[in-house]
């Protein structure tokens, strides 16, 4: 009975560990997806208020959940404040302290933090520009994520199972 | 405006090396008039009406690099230069307490109009000066039964008309013994009357008064008429013939006008093509002619709608 209850929390473990993987990737593609809003919301106020950038994360911080509300509220007040002598150190400093919770992917987190390099030193079309390059980049790796994830899943669910069982039977 | 917040106002927008050298030399910022940057040249500042180059006793003047010039930038712009495009194609971007940031370098043009400005070269930072009550003594020959009368500024530049037109739009707005104060509407083209920053005026310009920041004033005053119904418009400079129609719509809306034109003498304003033509139909029932012989913001002469003089050297 104890080695048939033991088997049973085995293959539970590792089946929920195959399933929590698969929420993972579905997570992580819900990060990006609301990145890619928010960059969306950042281009929208760029073009349609055209005002500084510090004004435009206050604007934006508002609307969004944190961790992204708290860095967005950290460049608005960094910005206010001229913290640093260019802006792209206020960006890359704000992506690596508050969206480290996050763990994006390096190549994930090296395109946002280019973002940063190219606003706001140049005018306004251009900007717009360079944030629609980044957002058209961002959804072809959103799109990567998507199509190698219902396999990811099911291969994740699968070794899960599998993983289990071989314990048992190795374990028995 | 205190000295610690002009103090603060302008160091934060200068380099912090530039920063540095500023805050060593121990000033009493309510003195400053300007702090001229040049790339390859000593950093000056205007000081208590001289000029000196910084720091101040030393051999060496400290030489502004160009980094140095674009750290500014960056801290006036915000690190967003595109939102100040339209300032910047004026030449210059006002800044917290109205200080105005003048900017020159080599311009960008689209067709034959200055687009923009790259290769910024010379940032000159001039201070924001209100003279609080500049118009006491101008004021009672403006106004009948405790109403301003439609009055028309004549001054050559640098006489100070935007400084007196401030005062007046203060004391109109807020109201006193000689004026019932009343809604004033401002139509601000360049930024100089309010000297606006983020839309908010940092000069004194009243309790009552409505500010139309950075729009052109033929189109301004009519928004104003529609949108706040204001018992007196001022505005600041006016010249072009769209400028004119405009006042002359607003005075038939009934409202009393403040305006300012460049100009030695009433018969100079009489001799412009579309102005000499309201001034002939006596538009206007005041004249001040302002000169800086013994010093700026001087009141020569002041005359009413028949040409006829009320009085002379305020």
């Amino acid at each position: 009975m104890q080695r048939f209850i033991g088997s049973l929390l085995i293959i539970t473990a590792t089946t929920g560990a195959g399933m929590v993987y698969g929420v993972e990737l579905q997570r992580y593609l819900e990060k990006l997806l609301y990145i890619r809003h928010i960059v969306y919301m950042l281009k929208g106020e760029m073009e349609y208020s055209n005002v500084p950038l510090g004004e435009i994360f206050g604007r934006v911080a508002v609307r969004v959940k944190n961790p992204y509300r708290t860095w967005l509220k950290s460049m608005e007040w960094q910005i206010e404040n001229r913290e640093e002598d260019e802006f792209a150190k206020i960006w890359i400093r704000a992506v690596d302290k508050n969206l480290s919770e996050l763990h994006l992917k390096s190549a994930h987190s090296i395109q946002l933090k280019e973002l940063g390099t190219f606003l706001g030193q140049l005018d306004g079309k251009t900007s717009s520009r360079t944030m629609q390059l980044y957002i058209n980049r961002l959804e072809l790796e959103i799109e990567k994520v998507r199509e190698g994830m219902s396999s990811k899943k099911r291969i994740g669910s699968c070794l899960g199972v599998m993983g289990g069982v071989f314990l048992v039977v190795i374990l028995i | 405006m205190s000295g610690e917040n002009r103090e603060h106002q302008v160091l934060q927008v200068l380099a912090k090396s530039i920063r540095t050298v500023v805050e060593a030399q121990r000033l009493d910022f309510k003195k400053l008039q300007e702090v001229r940057m040049r790339v390859g040249k000593p950093l000056g500042i205007i000081y208590d009406n001289e000029e000196w180059l910084l720091p101040s006793g030393q051999a060496q003047a400290h030489l502004v690099t160009k980094d140095e010039i674009r750290e500014t930038m960056e801290y006036v712009s915000h690190y967003s230069l595109y939102a100040y495009e339209q300032e910047m194609r004026q030449g210059f971007i006002t800044i917290e307490g109205g200080h105005r940031v003048g900017v020159m370098g080599k311009a960008i043009l689209e067709g034959d109009k200055v687009k923009n400005l790259q290769y910024i070269s010379s940032v000159n930072i001039r201070m924001a000066h209100e003279v609080l009550g500049c118009a006491d003594k101008v004021l009672p020959f403006l106004t009948k039964n405790r109403q301003i009368c439609h009055t028309l500024v004549i001054s050559p530049p640098r006489c100070g008309k935007t400084t007196l037109i401030r005062d007046l739009i203060r004391q109109i707005s807020d109201g006193n013994t000689y004026i019932k104060g009343c809604t004033v509407g401002v139509v601000d083209e360049r930024s100089e009357i309010g000297g606006c920053y983020l839309g908010i005026a940092q000069n004194q310009l009243g309790m009552r008064t409505d500010i139309l920041d950075g729009c052109p004033k033929a189109e301004g005053m009519i928004m104003l008429i529609r949108s706040m119904a204001p018992q007196v418009i001022a505005v600041d400079e006016i010249g072009a013939p769209e400028d004119i129609h405009a006042i002359e719509y607003a005075m038939q809306c009934g409202c009393k006008m403040i305006a300012s034109v460049h100009g030695m003498s009433m018969d100079e304003a009489k001799d412009k093509p579309v102005l000499g033509k309201l001034i002939k139909e006596r538009r206007f029932e005041r004249y001040i002619i302002l000169g800086n012989e013994k010093k700026p913001g001087e009141i020569r002469e002041v005359y009413d709608e028949r040409g006829s003089l009320l009085c002379r050297d305020l």
